[in-house]
């Protein structure tokens, strides 16, 4: 699941970097809002975390130059700017949930979590599909019942297939999916996840389009 | 309390039963000086007839006068033996002095004429207190109309001054109605002209205190937002401690939110200089001050960040130069500067520190091999809480204008310019003569 953070505050930053990468995530992070603009027009994000009061151009222009565009990512606004018409402004130019600093680490996971659950169409905080139950909160994956343990990386190949079922995604976006740009990304890495993932959830399980990539079959 | 409708009445009241005093007093004066003019001139035409009947008829018997009458006769015969007297047992005087005089007989004043004939004296006397009674009478007549209007003056005068003073209880239901939140200016209500500057002074004094209000709640408020930034890297690091996974993790979160809350302290020691420093309230007397002993100070303070980024900071100060100042004061205005300076120069740069002196200047420049500030945003770059975006590490946003209000309390002019080896040059210029603030 991979995840902008938009915030010019390093400290912020840093932290919230942290703990998103220990909730899973695969985060890349913007310090102003010519590039964070820049970044949402080259590449995917399954979420955006937005500051608003950013160097350079405000978060508010930003999210709406997103939502002009036809770009429906999540956006979840986090700021400073606690008035009540901020408030309205901010849900208005598009974004989908709006939480003011100083805020709760726990608090920002779930809405992140509800708003990914919204934005795919879930009403379910777990995703089934295949006889899987994948539960975002606790990281708990369960096949028929039976709890089966994930590395990080699996979990998150698994979450990106789950999300949307029969839905096909290739080793690049899962790729996108597992790595931030600073990170390296192994030449073979996404097959030896999908491998092992198969070897834990049957083989049935994760299907190859062979050239194209990989899908989840719908129930 | 005083009340001026009372004193106004007294006072008015007073002065107008002192002048109708007055002028009964002169009348009194005038009616009798007159009254005496033209009784002397009766007596005197009186005795002049008499002489002219007596010399006809030297032992004419007169009719004894009635008792209430004006007038005493007496008639003296050339043997000094009296003659006739117009009212006995009232003897006048025996021995006359010719022409006017007055004596005093049984308890009263009498005006006396005695005129010589050519076998007597002729003596007319008449009392005083009949010329006084015709003019008291006279005066009273002045008088006691001027009294009786008293009360009647009193309500009139009572009545004007309510009516004048009415503006004043306008005023004051204005400016009761003012309190901390609506400050506006007290307008448009017709004032006397003795008034008007009170008002001008009182919606001057409002508008300066709407200003003050203004710019206090407008710090509150951005101290509040500001301090969100600092809290919330506080409690995010608090939250990661909690949740770190093993030791190393813990540790990163501990040294972070070390820093955290070294941040949220350094902006709070930033807003209390500010404020300190701000105009009005600042207090501390200013004394001679060594500029490069202050700016020495401040290098020490700021050296441990200038050697962790690697800056060369050099000062460079060719004499003592005196200013008048809060020292205190002085030492955080050029560290803030330093600090900016050392914070936006890349690591390995420059910041030079100048402390000169000229005719009519004491001047201080920090410059530094920055990216410096564009031209457009000097000016804002002296607002609270402007941020340049290039910052290498958080900065409060308050350094610029802790500058400017400690410039300003010391009548010191701040100026940025571009440096000649790009980069920012700032130069505080305390004038002579005016640094004493």
């Amino acid at each position: 699941m991979r995840v902008l953070l938009v915030e010019d505050d390093r400290m912020i930053a840093q932290g919230l970097q942290t703990a998103l990468r220990q909730d899973g995530y695969t985060v890349d992070w913007m310090g102003d809002g010519n590039s964070a603009a820049a970044a949402l027009h080259s590449s995917h994000f399954d979420l955006v975390l937005l500051d608003l009061g950013l160097p350079e151009r405000d978060g508010l222009e930003v999210l709406r130059e997103l939502r002009r565009r036809g770009d429906a990512t999540p956006v979840l606004i986090l700021t400073a700017r606690d008035e009540v018409q901020d408030r309205i402004d901010g849900l208005d130019s598009g974004a989908d949930d709006y939480i003011v600093k100083p805020f709760d680490l726990d608090e920002v996971s779930a809405r992140m979590r509800s708003v990914l659950r919204r934005a795919n169409g879930r009403g379910d905080p777990c995703i089934r599909a295949g006889g899987i139950c994948l539960n975002p909160a606790t990281h708990a994956v369960e096949q028929q019942g039976v709890p089966v343990q994930l590395s990080a990386h699996e979990y998150a190949v698994l979450e990106a297939l789950l999300q949307r079922p029969g839905a096909i995604l290739s080793r690049a976006q899962l790729e996108d999916r597992l790595y931030g740009w600073d990170t390296q990304v192994e030449s073979n890495a996404v097959e030896v996840y999908i491998h092992s993932l198969r070897r834990k959830l049957g083989s049935e399980a994760i299907r190859t389009l062979r050239g194209v990539g990989y899908f989840i079959p719908k129930e | 309390m005083t009340s001026i409708r009372a004193r106004l009445l007294v006072a008015l009241l007073t002065l107008v039963a002192c002048a109708s005093l007055f002028a009964g007093a002169l009348t009194y004066r005038r009616v009798l000086a007159e009254t005496s003019t033209l009784f002397d001139y009766q007596l005197r035409q009186m005795a002049l007839s008499l002489r002219s009947q007596v010399s006809l008829a030297p032992r004419l018997e007169l009719p004894p006068d009635q008792g209430d009458a004006d007038f005493v006769i007496q008639i003296w015969d050339a043997f000094g033996a009296r003659v006739y007297l117009s009212r006995p047992g009232l003897p006048l005087i025996n021995r006359a002095v010719l022409g006017y005089d007055d004596l005093s007989l049984q308890g009263q004043i009498w005006r006396v004429y005695s005129l010589q004939t050519v076998d007597g004296v002729i003596q007319i006397a008449q009392p005083v207190r009949v010329r006084q009674a015709l003019a008291r009478a006279a005066a009273l007549r002045v008088v006691i109309p001027l009294l009786l209007l008293l009360p009647v003056l009193g309500v009139a005068i009572a009545w004007v001054v309510r009516g004048s003073l009415s503006p004043l209880r306008r005023v004051a239901a204005e400016v009761q109605r003012r309190d901390v939140h609506s400050l506006a200016p007290i307008g448009s209500i017709p004032l006397p002209q003795e008034i008007a500057p009170l008002i001008d002074a009182l919606n001057m004094l409002l508008v300066r205190l709407q200003a003050a209000f203004a710019t206090q709640r407008a710090f509150v408020a951005d101290a509040a937002h500001e301090l969100r930034s600092p809290l919330t890297a506080v409690r995010l690091q608090l939250q990661l401690l909690d949740r770190a996974p093993d030791e190393s993790a813990r540790l990163e979160a501990r040294t972070a939110l070390g820093a955290a809350v070294e941040r949220a302290i350094h902006l709070v020691e930033q807003l209390l200089t500010l404020a300190r420093n701000e105009p009005r309230t600042s207090s501390g007397a200013l004394s001679p001050v060594a500029l490069e002993e202050v700016v020495a100070d401040a290098i020490g303070d700021t050296h441990a960040l200038a050697v962790a980024r690697a800056i060369d900071l050099s000062l460079d100060a060719q004499s003592t130069v005196l200013i008048q100042g809060d020292r205190e004061a002085l030492r955080a205005m050029v560290r803030n500067l330093i600090d900016n300076a050392v914070r936006y120069t890349p690591v390995g740069g420059q910041v030079r520190v100048v402390c000169r002196s000229t005719a009519e200047a004491a001047v201080l420049e920090v410059i530094d091999t920055g990216p410096g500030i564009a031209a457009a945003d000097r000016e804002r770059a002296f607002d609270r809480f402007y941020r340049r975006a290039s910052a290498a590490e958080e900065g409060s946003g308050l350094g610029l204008a802790i500058v400017k209000a400690i410039a300003d309390r010391h009548g010191a002019h701040v100026t940025l310019e571009d440096a000649a080896a790009g980069g920012l040059h700032v130069t505080v210029r305390f004038a002579r003569g005016l640094s004493v603030a």
